[in-house]
């Protein structure tokens, strides 16, 4: 026989073979389902019920010797054990996985979904309501409904009612208005539960309001503070009025909207120059006072000074500092390379020189600082090829010869974003879950003293910052946490790191924190920085960054306030320093430059719309690593230079020019 | 005649050869460049033919770290180490090489694999962040990416691989020095092995201590300072990996602390042998055949190829960067593809070796610290 017609007989042959085989197996395998019952399956909290599965073939016969096995998706709403048995633990739906299993890879699979139903309701709870309320005032109703397993449940749709709409009316908020003098229940109600308070609508004493302010005459930003009085008719005040905060305004610029924000505490500002009318009420009567708002004019030119390029790799952080010798010095990061740190003499801003460069092994040298000496530097480390990341201490007494005097790996090795430099003391990162503290007296031998961590679910942190022995981290969902490591607020020391306030804001993007002490208000903020990349981000070309800063007032440790913020449109806030003696903010905000904002003063509402920011820069490098692509990562003042980084060319400073009388014209960009 | 009928028979044979040409694809990850490589192979040359841009957070490393294929190749998965803090789960099409869904997993989680058995996937948590705590293995549904389950296992669980008949997981503690085996039905621990007990006693039961003279011993070269004395384990074996032979009797493990392989029988559950091989061998596999055990020196960048019956290392090959990393073997047995990770901002690659010529055919190039890696598809030219 021919090698030809051997070779066709044979792969027919292996051929037919493969197909009788494989369809064989196929079609076995198709004839096979796993069989639940019941298919439904719809349960109380504390109801019990089984899954009963069973592999059976197409004539729904059972199947010998195959077992099954039940996996729960949410074991928060039920769990389910070996043999099917379903154990409720919270209402919802919750699918339930059914395999059987099959070492010749023919497993079985099928999918159920069980419900866990919501108890009954239970009762209406309504918040704290007063007694008596005034007639011709609102009060807005406030309650929670629970069912029967004690459960708060979210999902009720109160309906708000009177039981005399003579004396109190309602609306679909929750808003009771007492129309006329005398009593009413007013009433919560959800699938035939209600809650119900009895209020007495008494007489109103109020026969006048008066309306007074700190100043008439104020700037866009400038905090304005009112304060109200209800009056009886014998001029004594109504202590128990209750008082609401309204205003309406008129912008000068007929291309622009008045704009601001009242508290009700009276507090005003205005975003936009113009007239405005301050309107306090209580019931049917109000008074008013009218303010005339002029634009903040801070605006100052800036001015590119130099330039520290940087161009074949991206760079991260930077700290500028005085040097033992006097001059002054600069040292960068670089960011998803070769783990290099460069040190640059920026003594003269205008030409900035790279006099030196570590490599370690790394790949993202993230951050960089320096201590209060100027000798030491330290830089963090990850993606090393050992995995062991960790920090490196490097003695900068001379930047122009930096040498390494130490690696430092443990509890570290998950990889150190951020660091920071106090007091011989180092605080690292670790993995992004907690910060270590490690003493370097002996810069030669650094060893672990403590660490701080959370112990809320999934934490994580992101930066650390000390201050005056307070370490501030910015801890993502959980937000800025304030650890006393030596300030003695609270007892707390290196050794001893205690936690004494904190403040989360819903975005959970808290990235950076900084303090900041207003001299001119005697009020103490911490400055809570996002980062967000709601685009990605694209390491060849342009980018497109969110998020801003919170202005957050700590004066009241236990209660702190957000008040403010700083949001720059279509760009990211990033790293950012703050200069306490002239109350001004520098801010990367990555594709927008450096911002230098206006930070005087009572801070509340939108800050940028307020015309605080002073002046801005963009750094643009036709020859960066990623060429006219800014992305400034941070910035920092040092002897009324500013100088910041950015993502794709290096090392820059700038210089603000003096501020200038008020009748100079401001050149514009 | 007989010249004709050679000729013809040598065309057949070009023309079957020719119809045989093959095509091979690996994903690859480079840890830290937050990118994954699909290397083609086409019997000669490797490249790499994309390169896929992956994880989160733009200005943080993420590190994708394990990589699988699904059991139908139509996606692949992808752990991602850092999270905040917990990592992610990523499963991409192997169409578009886009994400179709993803879920949160533990502290670090790395090497991972899908029982065709269950078609779960087991995926251990590496949690490679400082304290010596027990981490866990975590189940997941690929279908619904849904973590089902996370199952408690050793201090640094890595390396893990699936039994052939997809019923057990095996998976080393890297710093707890055990050996865990992982029912993937029932999800239980069936089994742990102390390794360096175990370790210790193959090839070792008949030395006697007690004869030993430790006066002569010079304690005074010991540097103390470093010694932690706070009764924290550190294996010495420090074990990064466990391959379940197909034949489901053994499981290699890769001592990385002790520069052996660890030869474990499946019936007696003990140490029954050691491959003395290259520096801190890191990652294994078993060519699908089981003849072959392919191991990546990590200490000495070059990989190892041994004959298991046999016992022997049949080559030692030199890899073309100083950090030998993951091992996957292509499913004809005749390809292994080693990814090597390069030191610092020297970019990773994926060289490919002969496993019948035992030779380095050609490198493809990949994005810094390439890592796990995947064999996906064996296509026809």
């Amino acid at each position: 026989m021919k090698p030809a017609k051997l070779f066709r007989i044979g792969f027919t042959l292996c051929l037919s073979i493969f197909v009788m085989y494989s369809s064989d197996l196929y079609a076995q395998d198709q004839e096979l389902r796993i069989k639940i019952e019941p298919e439904n399956i719809s349960i109380g909290l504390k109801d019990k019920a089984q899954i009963k599965a069973t592999v059976v073939n197409d004539k729904d016969q059972a199947i010998a010797g195959r077992r099954v096995r039940f996996f729960t998706r949410d074991a928060k709403i039920a769990e389910v054990d070996s043999v099917g048995n379903i154990i409720p633990h919270a209402p919802g739906t919750c699918r339930i996985i059914v395999i059987s299993p099959n070492a010749s890879g023919n497993f079985l699979r099928e999918d159920i979904t069980i419900n866990i139903k919501y108890p009954p309701l239970a009762k209406v709870e309504i918040q704290e309501m007063p007694e008596e309320i005034y007639a011709g005032t609102t009060i807005k109703l406030k309650a929670n409904v629970y069912d029967q397993e004690g459960f708060k449940r979210e999902d009720a749709r109160l309906e708000y009612t009177s039981s005399n709409s003579q004396v109190i009316t309602a609306d679909v908020f929750g808003n009771f208005k007492a129309v006329k003098t005398g009593k009413a229940a007013i009433i919560a109600k959800v699938e035939g539960i209600e809650g119900r308070v009895n209020i007495k609508v008494i007489d109103n004493p109020v026969v006048k309001m008066e309306l007074t302010s700190n100043t008439s005459e104020a700037r866009t930003g400038d905090v304005i503070r009112f304060s109200a009085k209800a009056m009886d008719k014998k001029g004594n005040e109504v202590k128990d009025a209750p008082l609401a905060f309204a205003f309406q305004g008129e912008a000068y610029n007929v291309s622009q909207n008045a704009s601001g924000l009242i508290k009700q505490d009276g507090r005003f500002v205005a975003d936009e120059a113009g007239l405005y009318s301050i309107t306090v009420s209580s019931g049917p009567f109000s008074a008013s006072k009218t303010v005339n708002i002029s634009p903040r004019d801070v605006k100052r030119k800036i001015n590119l000074t130099g330039h520290g390029s940087v161009n074949d790799k991206h760079t991260s952080d930077f700290w500028i500092w005085e040097g033992v010798d006097g001059r002054d010095y600069g040292v960068t990061g670089t960011w998803g390379a070769d783990g290099t740190a460069y040190f640059w003499d920026v003594t003269d801003p205008s030409n900035i020189i790279k006099i030196d460069s570590v490599q370690v092994d790394a790949r993202t040298v993230n951050d960089v600082k320096i201590s209060e000496d100027g000798k030491t530097c330290i830089i963090s480390r990850e993606g090393a090829s050992s995995r062991k990341n960790g920090i490196v201490i490097i003695d900068v007494t001379n930047p122009r010869d930096a040498n390494v005097i130490a690696t430092f790996t443990e509890n570290l090795t998950g990889g150190v974003h951020n660091l920071f430099i106090y007091e011989d003391h180092v605080y690292a990162l670790s993995a992004g879950q907690k910060y270590y503290i490690i003493n370097i007296k002996d810069r030669t031998k650094p060893y672990i003293v403590s660490k701080f961590e959370l112990d809320t679910p999934g934490h994580a942190i992101h930066d650390v910052w000390v201050q005056d022995g307070i370490a501030y981290s910015s801890n993502w969902a959980d937000g800025i946490q304030l650890v006393d490591v030596g300030n003695g607020i609270a007892g707390g020391s290196p050794e001893n790191p205690v936690q004494f306030a904190s403040y989360a804001y819903p975005n959970k993007a808290s990235h950076a924190a900084f303090p900041f002490k207003s001299k001119s208000t005697g009020k103490f903020y911490v400055i809570g920085g996002d980062e967000i990349f709601p685009y990605g981000l694209d390491l060849k070309g342009e980018n497109i960054a969110g998020g801003y800063l919170h202005f957050v007032d700590f004066s009241n440790l236990e209660n702190p306030d957000e008040i403010a913020r700083f949001e720059l449109p279509m760009a990211g806030s990033h790293n950012y320093w703050v200069d306490e003696e002239t109350e001004t903010l520098y801010v990367a905000f990555y594709n927008g430059g450096v911002r230098v904002v206006d930070i005087s003063g009572e801070l509340m509402g939108d800050l940028y719309r307020q015309g605080r920011e002073i002046a801005w820069i963009i750094p643009s490098d036709p020859n960066g690593y990623v060429p006219n692509a800014p992305f400034t990562w941070g910035a920092q003042l040092h002897k009324g230079h500013i100088f910041y980084s950015d993502w794709n060319s290096g090392l820059w400073s700038a210089k603000l020019e003096p501020i200038k009388p008020k009748d100079t014209k401001v050149e514009s960009k | 005649m007989k010249r004709i009928a050679h000729i013809a028979l040598s065309l057949i044979l070009m023309v079957a050869f020719q119809a045989n040409a093959q095509n091979y694809y690996v994903y690859v990850t480079a840890e830290s460049e937050d990118e994954v490589g699909l290397v083609k192979f086409d019997g000669k040359q490797a490249e790499t033919i994309e390169r896929i841009p992956v994880g989160k957070w733009p200005t943080e490393i993420e590190g994708p770290h394990g990589i699988a294929v699904s059991l139908d190749g139509k996606h692949w998965f992808l752990s991602m180490a850092h999270g905040n803090p917990y990592g992610t789960l990523y499963k991409y099409s192997t169409e578009t090489n886009e994400i179709v869904g993803e879920t949160q997993l533990g502290l670090f989680p790395a090497t991972m694999q899908v029982s065709k058995a269950t078609g779960l996937l087991y995926v251990v948590n590496f949690n490679l962040h400082g304290d010596m705590v027990p981490s866990t293995i975590s189940v997941v549904d690929p279908v619904t990416m849904t973590e089902i389950k996370q199952v408690t296992a050793g201090v640094m669980p890595h390396g893990s691989r699936i039994s052939h008949d997809g019923l057990y997981q095996y998976s080393v503690g890297m710093m707890s020095g055990d050996l865990l085996e992982l029912n993937t039905v029932t999800l239980n621990v069936d089994r742990k092995l102390k390794l360096d007990e175990q370790s210790k006693m193959e090839g070792h039961s008949g030395m006697d201590h007690g004869q030993m003279d430790h006066s002569k011993m010079d304690h005074s070269k010991m540097d103390h300072d470093k010694m932690k004395h706070d009764g924290m384990f550190h294996s010495k074996v420090k074990p990064t990996w466990a391959i379940p032979h197909p034949d489901g009797k053994r499981v290699y493990v890769a001592g990385n602390g002790s520069d052996e392989i660890l030869e474990i029988d499946l019936e007696s559950w003990k140490v029954a042998g050691k491959l003395p091989g290259g520096k801190g061998p890191y990652n294994v596999e078993i060519s699908p055949n089981g003849e072959l055990l392919i191991v990546t020196y990590k200490s000495e960048g070059t990989t190892g190829i041994w004959n298991l019956k046999e016992k022997k290392e049949l080559a030692r090959i030199k890899n073309s960067r100083r950090v030998s990393h993951g091992v996957a073997i292509s499913t004809d047995n005749k390809y292994a593809f080693i990814s090597v990770e390069g030191i610092g901002g020297e970019p990773g690659a994926v060289d490919v070796i002969s496993l019948t010529d035992f030779e380095l055919i050609d490198t493809a190039e990949l994005g810094k610290q390439a890592g796990g890696i995947a064999f996906w598809k064996i296509e026809q030219q």
